[in-house]
C-alpha cells in the first residue's frame, strides 16, 4: 500500500538521467515480493517478464478507495487468485498472494469483523503465500486489534506475516509493529517487515526479522539510496521489491535496482540474495512456493499445461508491435 | 436428484483416485469422503493439492471404458490429481437436504482460485440436481481463464445437455473465440441449431472484412441450416479457401439436405470421391 501523498507533495529532485540499461544484469532472476498487479498493464507483465521477474507476490492492499460493503473483498481476495492469477500465467510469471486486511480499512469496525470471518476461506488456497499486508496506518486503536487478530491467524494457520509499515511517524510504527509480533509469539523469521529505511533497518535486522525494501519513486526508498544499504549491512535477511500500484511507481524496480548494484560493484550473489532468493526463501516458509514452478515455467504445474493450449504456456502471448503507428 | 448412477460412478472415481496418488494422501481423503457429514469442506477442498500433488492422472483403459458407459461424454483427459481429488470429494456431499447441498457448492464457486474453478467446472455433469447448475455453467462461459473454459467445454458432457439455446451458442462461439480444439466439445453436431449457423456465418464476414482467417470447422455447425447466405459462403470458401477449407465446405455441403447446395459440388468431384470412400471425414480433417 503506497501512496498516501498528494501528488503535489511529490517533488522530483532533479536526476541526473543515467541510462536504462538492464545488460548487466541480463541471464539473471529476479522475485518481486512485493506488487499490485490488479493495478497494473499488460505492458508491465510483460516488460517485467522481458526484464528477468519469473514470480511475485501480491498482497491484498486497499483499492485507493474504501471498500462498502464484504461483497467487495471477497471479489477482490477471489480475484487475486484466480483472474489476476491467470493473467500473470499468460507471461510466464508465477503468481502468488499474501491475504489479509490492511490498515485502513481496519478502521471501518464493521465491515472489519466480517472481512475476518472471511479470511480463513481464502488463506489456505493454494499460492496464498502469507496474511498480508497489514499492521499499522494511523496506528489507531482499531488498526492495533485487527492487526493482532491477524497476527492470531497467522500462528494458527503456520502462514508468514508481511507487514506494512506507516508512512508517518514510521520508525515508532515500526517499532510498535515487532513488538507486538512477538508479544504474540510469533517467530521474527516467519515475519517480513516492508517498506523500510535507513532508519528503521537496524533495528529489525537486530531483532531477527526479514528486512523489506520498497524501491518507489518520490515518496519510499531510491535505489541509490538502497544500493548504500546493501553496502552498509549486507544482503542476510534482506529483500526489494517494488510496490508498483496504481500510483506512479516502477514495476521493473528490482532488475534496475539489481543493474545498480551490480554498476556499483555489488557481488552476484549478495545481489541475487536481495533480489530473488531471500525472498523466496522467507515467503516459501508458508509451504506454498516450489521454485520448480517457475524456474522451470514451461514444465512443471501440470495444471496449467493443456494439449492443445498455446495461450497458457510461458510467454507466449502475442507480441504487439511497440514501435509501429500501425495496430493490427 | 442424479442424472446418472451416481454410486457406481462414484466408485470407479474413487478407484482411480486410489491408484494416482501416495497411500498418505489416500488415507487421507478417504477418512474424508467416507464421514457421513463432511466437514470443513472448504478446507478440505482448498487444501487438495498439499496432500494429492498434482501430477498427471492416469486412467487404465477399463476405467475408462466404465466412465464411458456411466457418464457418456466424460472423461479424464489431461487431469491432475488434486482435480480428481477434488471433484471425489464433490461426489461425497451429502445431497439429501437439497437447499444446504446447493449452498455447499456454491460456496465452493464463490471463493475459488483458479484450480478449483476447474474442478468445480469439470464437476458439472456430475453433481446433484443438475437442472440448478445451467445459470453457474452459462456464467463459467463467460469466463476468459483459458483452463476454466476448457473444464467446461472438454470432455464435459454438461453444456450440451442442460444449456438452454442462447447459452450453447455462446459456449460455441466462445470456443471460436479464443481458439480453443472445437473436435472435443460435447454435443457440437447435436446442438447446431438456425441462429447459431446465422451467428457463425456473421462472424466469418467479420473475421473475412478484417483480412483474418476463419476456423474451418465453423462451417460444420452450418451443415443442417444452409439458408442463401451461408451458400454463397460455402461457395466462397470452395473456390478461393486453401484445401483444408475447401475440404470443409465440401463436408458440410455433402452432409447437408440441401439440394441447391449440393449442387456446388459438382466441380469437386475429387473432394466427393474422397467423402465418399471415408478418405475425408471431420475427425481427418
Amino acid at each position: 500500500m503506497c501512496c498516501t501523498h498528494s501528488f503535489e507533495d511529490r517533488k522530483p529532485a532533479t536526476v541526473p538521467a543515467e541510462k536504462l540499461d538492464l545488460e548487466a544484469v541480463q541471464g539473471m532472476k529476479f522475485f518481486d515480493p512485493h506488487v499490485h498487479m490488479t493495478s497494473r498493464t499488460t505492458d508491465d507483465y510483460q516488460a517485467m517478464a522481458d526484464s528477468g521477474i519469473v514470480a511475485l507476490i501480491e498482497p491484498a492492499f486497499w483499492l485507493g478507495q474504501p471498500r462498502t460493503g464484504i461483497d467487495s473483498f471477497r471479489d477482490y481476495y477471489s480475484s487475486l487468485i484466480g483472474w489476476e492469477r491467470f493473467r500473470s500465467s499468460q507471461f510466464g510469471i508465477k503468481h502468488y498472494c499474501t491475504i489479509g486486511l490492511n490498515s485502513r480499512e481496519a478502521n471501518n469496525e464493521k465491515l472489519a469483523e466480517e472481512v475476518m470471518e472471511l479470511l480463513p476461506l481464502f488463506i489456505y488456497k493454494e499460492g496464498v503465500v502469507g496474511i498480508g499486508e497489514i499492521g499499522f496506518d494511523d496506528q489507531t486503536a482499531a488498526e492495533e486489534k485487527y492487526y493482532r487478530a491477524q497476527l492470531e491467524l497467522a500462528k494458527e494457520s503456520g502462514l508468514p506475516v508481511q507487514i506494512h509499515t506507516p508512512h508517518r511517524d514510521k520508525k515508532k510504527g515500526t517499532q510498535r509493529s515487532m513488538d507486538i509480533a512477538i508479544e504474540h509469539g510469533l517467530d521474527p523469521y516467519k515475519v517480513i517487515v516492508d517498506h523500510n529505511n535507513e532508519e528503521t533497518v537496524k533495528e529489525v535486522l537486530d531483532k531477527g526479522f526479514w528486512a523489506a525494501f520498497t524501491i518507489y519513486p518520490f515518496t519510499k526508498m531510491g535505489n541509490e539510496r538502497m544500493v548504500e544499504v546493501a553496502k552498509q549491512y549486507g544482503p542476510e535477511r534482506i529483500m526489494i521489491n517494488s510496490a508498483a500500484d496504481w500510483g506512479i511507481s516502477d514495476p521493473l524496480a528490482v532488475p534496475k535496482t539489481a543493474a545498480l548494484m551490480k554498476i556499483k560493484g555489488i557481488g552476484d550473489e549478495a545481489i541475487k540474495l536481495i533480489t530473488y532468493s531471500n525472498a523466496i526463501k522467507a515467503f516459501a516458509q508458508s509451504g506454498q512456493i516450489d521454485e520448480k514452478d517457475f524456474v522451470n515455467s514451461a514444465s512443471v504445474d501440470q495444471s496449467q499445461k493443456f494439449e492443445g493450449n498455446t495461450v497458457l504456456r510461458g510467454g507466449q502471448q502475442p507480441r504487439t508491435n511497440k514501435s509501429s503507428i500501425i495496430i493490427s | 436428484m442424479f442424472d446418472y448412477d451416481a454410486e457406481r460412478l462414484r466408485g470407479v472415481m474413487v478407484e482411480i483416485a486410489r491408484s494416482n496418488i501416495s497411500s498418505d494422501a489416500w488415507d487421507w481423503l478417504h477418512e474424508k469422503i467416507s464421514l457421513s457429514e463432511i466437514s470443513s469442506i472448504n478446507s478440505i477442498f482448498s487444501r487438495m493439492p498439499r496432500m494429492t500433488g498434482k501430477d498427471a492422472v492416469r486412467v487404465s483403459p477399463s476405467d475408462a471404458e466404465s466412465l464411458e458407459d456411466l457418464k457418456p461424454g466424460f472423461g479424464l483427459v489431461n487431469w491432475t490429481a488434486d482435480r480428481l481429488g477434488r471433484v471425489c470429494l464433490l461426489m461425497h456431499i451429502d445431497p439429501s437436504d437439497k437447499e444446504r447441498y446447493l449452498k455447499t457448492v456454491e460456496d465452493l464457486f464463490l471463493a475459488a482460485e483458479m484450480g478449483e474453478l476447474v474442478a468445480l467446472y469439470s464437476a458439472l455433469p456430475l453433481l446433484a440436481y443438475p437442472e440448478h447448475w445451467k445459470f453457474r455453467c452459462a456464467e463459467g462461459i463467460r469466463s476468459n481463464m483459458a483452463n476454466v473454459l476448457e473444464a467446461i467445454m472438454y470432455a464435459n458432457p454438461y453444456p450440451a445437455k442442460y444449456l438452454d439455446e442462447s447459452a450453447w451458442n455462446q459456449l460455441v462461439m466462445k470456443a471460436f473465440f479464443t481458439e480453443k480444439d472445437i473436435k472435443r466439445i460435447n454435443g457440437f453436431d447435436e446442438r447446431a441449431n438456425a441462429e447459431l449457423a446465422r451467428i457463425l456465418s456473421d462472424y466469418a464476414h467479420e473475421r473475412w472484412a478484417a483480412g483474418r482467417s476463419v476456423n474451418p470447422l465453423l462451417w460444420r455447425a452450418t451443415s443442417g441450416f444452409i439458408d442463401q447466405q451461408i451458400k454463397d459462403d460455402l461457395g466462397k470458401v470452395l473456390s478461393d479457401g486453401d484445401l483444408r477449407e475447401r475440404k470443409a465446405a465440401a463436408l458440410t455441403i455433402f452432409k447437408s439436405n440441401s439440394p441447391e447446395a449440393k449442387g456446388l459440388l459438382k466441380n469437386y468431384a475429387d473432394l466427393v470421391s474422397d467423402i465418399e470412400n471415408k478418405k475425408l471425414t471431420w475427425d481427418t480433417l
